[in-house]
């Protein structure tokens, strides 16, 4: 089922400069869609235009919708697409379980507490709550972000080259982790290394002169 | 061995008047030494309080004496609401324009105007506030009669008004610029972008990312800047002589009245010890409603409330932000049109008749105060950038510990509590009234902001420049002068522009340790308000005014037009650029 769509989205820069026309793309629950390209291909500002930051001064057209609703007009805040970056964003005046909590919707304040050490559990990181997230390895904190964007209830998750800060050890692990976690949800990938990308995963190449194409998932893999 | 004498020296010159200002003002403010009293009036009493026999009694007698006296429970109420309400006002205020502003044009705006508020002095903003928002005023001016209807100045309000709003108002004004450059300077830290990016993708409402994720981690670095705020609002004394009420005044101006009296200079020095306390007090109250209010936010913090933007609510802070900064600009500006006005009657926008006379005339009385200030704040920034960078470099080498607390003392100390103190002192080694004297104080206020700004940069700038010229075969004074210094001219050129600035808004120093005999704008000023005409008030507020603006002007002019200068001759000769580095 098509859950999030974009149609003919055109982008340029605040010096006029084309980084994507025509881009369409269709995401479906439990699908991994990757978005592929050099830097400065203007893959940041895609996820930028989807969640609605892009920066001032870019020009963008096109639509979006979720479940048949347009989002264009929509604030971030009320959109429902997670976003995970590079860096985990761990909110350093937090502890780790506060930082759940704040990514946490809803409930009442005992099943909050409940749900957030159940997640911790479920994810290997029992009883590290109430520690400072700048105590965790590099490998537990990605886990966190990662919970702490899928306990706000997303409806689509939005990943920019989340593993790419991670030593090549624990790469792998977080890999897996995060398939498996976000396997009932339409996600879009953003990343230059093909090691991202996961089995069966549909894979668009937007370029340096802007245009969006569609290879074959297998042949560039098979390419590097 | 030299580097390390000289900073101690530099610590010995800023600690001892410090030191011995509130070690003074102690000793007045115990009864248990009254010079004045002794060498003038020469009373039994009082040369026994100076031979230094305190009993029970007299330790506590100024104190009583100054609770006693009938004008100052009154003050201290006015101190505390112009003090307090001010401080409220201005963290409310600074939060209310960085969340509603911040990525907006208007932040940019408010920003760009920010800089030359914090440059000017005291006491021209407030003469200018005057100005601007007294009855008959340029406020009034510009909207009478089309559209209040007023023919003559209104009657319905005073200013300065007997309840001290008006000083509120100049205390707002003046001290937002203080916290919200300050904000500017530290924002770049917190990554507000990707945070206010993470908070909203999570469904939080921009305001609600503001006060849970960017607040709390802003205020530490804020609240040393808050607290001298707060100190600075409880005991202002310039501002409060020239906005505040006169029947009763505030109490710093209480004390200085006492102060003029001989006998009274033991309860003056006690009250200056009950304003530290006040301040004290403050300081810790906001410590303890900081910990109050951290526990509530970490409470919702933890509630997973989103909130809902309000672009109506944004709007508002919006309007906020430029309608403050829409009354500092025309407070100054309406300085130099009253300096130019031959006749300007109530309800005209605009002076009817122009006129130079105003600056022609006066010229001979302006020039003196006019040289004397300018001589101090050329004398301040140039002692106090070599002490500064002296420090700073033997605290980099390790010569001397890093002692950044210690600067904060005399601007978290109320100036009349130091000063009292040191006044005495001075008097006693017949020091007062001298040059060197005033511009002593005049450094000792300008040298901790010159460290402060000076500090991250010269603990920024890459030691690799140095080990550069070192394996070049420079010495340690020739990198320092050749490639430390030229690396660093923006921050250092901007650190004396402070430095001048700060010590042409000095009032209270040259007044007390002055003697009188040191005519600056800023006692010209503060001593001809209410005496003077507006013309003549406005020239003295004008020539105060720039000599600020102008310094700032050249600290971000100067260091441009040299880069400029070099990129230009690398373009008509590379072999140019060798001739000139």
């Amino acid at each position: 089922m098509i859950r999030l769509s974009v149609e003919d989205l055109t982008l340029r820069t605040p010096a006029g400069e084309t980084l994507v026309s025509g881009l369409n793309l269709e995401l479906s629950c439990g699908e991994v869609t990757v978005l592929m390209g050099p830097s400065g291909s203007g893959k940041s500002s895609v996820l930028g235009w989807l969640t609605g930051t892009l920066p001032a001064g870019f020009r963008a057209s096109g639509r979006l919708t979720l479940d048949g609703r347009s989002l264009n007009s929509v604030p971030t805040e009320r959109r429902r697409i997670g976003l995970m970056l590079q860096s985990d964003f761990l909110f350093p005046h937090m502890t780790v379980a506060e930082n759940l909590l704040f990514g946490l919707c809803g409930g009442s304040r005992r099943e909050r507490r409940e749900r957030v050490a159940a997640s911790l559990v479920d994810a290997g990181l029992d009883g590290l709550g109430p520690r400072d997230p700048g105590t965790l390895s590099g490998g537990q904190r990605a886990r966190v972000s990662l919970l702490r964007t899928l306990l706000s209830d997303p409806a689509v998750l939005l990943l920019d080259e989340p593993f790419s800060r991670l030593d090549a050890a624990r790469r792998e692990q977080i890999r897996a982790f995060t398939w498996q976690r976000a396997s009932a949800l339409p996600v879009l990938l953003v990343t230059h290394d093909v090691a991202d990308i996961p089995a069966g995963a549909r894979v668009i190449e937007i370029g340096a002169c802007g245009q969006a194409r569609v290879p074959v998932g297998g042949s560039l893999l098979g390419a590097d | 061995m030299l580097q390390r004498l000289a900073a101690l020296c530099v610590a010995i010159a800023f600690v001892v008047p410090v030191s011995l200002g509130i070690v003074g003002t102690l000793w007045q403010g115990s009864g248990m030494w009254n010079p004045f009293a002794a060498s003038v009036v020469g009373s039994d009493v009082a040369s026994g309080m100076a031979s230094g026999m305190p009993s029970g009694a007299t330790v506590t007698a100024p104190i009583k004496a100054a609770l006693a006296d009938p004008r100052f429970l009154p003050a201290l109420s006015l101190t505390l609401f112009s003090g307090l309400l001010s401080t409220a006002l201005v963290a409310l205020l600074s939060v209310i324009v960085l969340v509603s502003s911040h990525g907006t044009r208007v932040w940019n705006w408010t920003l760009s105007t920010l800089a030359p508020l914090l440059a000017v002095p005291h006491a021209a903003l407030a003469v200018g506030l005057l100005f601007l928002l007294a009855p008959g005023g340029w406020l009034t001016r510009l909207i009478s009669p089309w559209a209040s209807g007023w023919q003559r100045p209104p009657t319905a309000w005073t200013v300065p008004d007997a309840d001290a709003w008006t000083l509120v108002v100049g205390l707002v004004v003046k001290e937002l610029p203080f916290l919200l450059l300050a904000a500017a300077a530290q924002l770049p830290s917190l990554d507000v972008d990707g945070t206010l990016r993470i908070g909203r993708t999570l469904g939080y409402a921009p305001a609600r990312c503001w006060s849970r994720l960017i607040l709390p981690r802003l205020w530490p670095r804020l609240r040393l800047t808050f607290l001298i705020i707060l100190a600075f609002n409880l005991s202002v004394v310039d501002m409060a002589l020239l906005l505040g009420p006169g029947h009763p005044p505030t109490l710093s101006v209480l004390l200085l009245q006492f102060l003029a009296d001989p006998d009274s200079r033991a309860v003056a020095s006690a009250g200056a010890l009950l304003l530290s306390a006040l301040v004290a007090f403050g300081c810790l109250s906001v410590l303890l409603l900081e910990r109050l209010l951290g526990l509530i936010a970490r409470e919702r913090r933890a509630s997973g409330r989103r909130g809902m933007a309000s672009r109506p609510a944004r709007l508002a802070g919006q309007g906020v932000a430029l309608s403050l900064l829409g009354i500092g600009l025309l407070s100054l500006a309406v300085l130099p049109i009253w300096t130019l006005a031959e006749r300007w009657r109530f309800p005209d926008a605009w002076p009817s008749a122009w006129t130079l006379q105003n600056w022609t005339e006066r010229l001979p009385r302006l020039a003196e105060p006019a040289l004397n200030t300018l001589g101090f704040a050329l004398a301040t920034a140039l002692l106090a950038l070599v002490a500064g960078i002296l420090w700073l470099e033997a605290e980099r080498r390790r010569r001397v510990p890093k002692l950044d607390g210690l600067w904060y003392v005399p601007l978290l100390v109320p100036q009349i509590a130091l000063l009292f103190g040191w006044q005495v002192a001075a008097v006693r080694w017949r020091l007062d009234g001298q040059w060197p004297t005033v511009l002593h104080a005049h450094w000792v206020y300008a040298l901790p902001y010159v460290v402060l700004l000076l500090a991250n940069a010269f603990r920024e700038l890459d030691p690799r420049w140095s080990h550069a010229a070192a394996t070049l075969g420079a010495g340690y004074w020739r990198t320092l002068w050749r490639v430390r210094l030229p690396l660093l001219s923006r921050p250092i050129a901007q650190a004396a522009a402070v430095a001048a600035s700060v010590s042409v808004a000095q009032y209270l120093p040259t007044l007390l340790l002055g003697a009188g005999r040191h005519a600056t704008l800023a006692t010209e000023l503060v001593a001809g308000q209410g005496g003077m005409d507006r013309r003549a008030i406005s020239t003295l507020a004008l020539l105060q005014a720039m000599l600020p603006l102008l310094a700032f002007a050249l600290a971000i002019g100067w260091p441009a037009w040299r880069a400029r200068r070099l990129r230009r001759a690398a373009l008509v000769s590379p072999h140019a650029l060798e001739g000139i580095a």
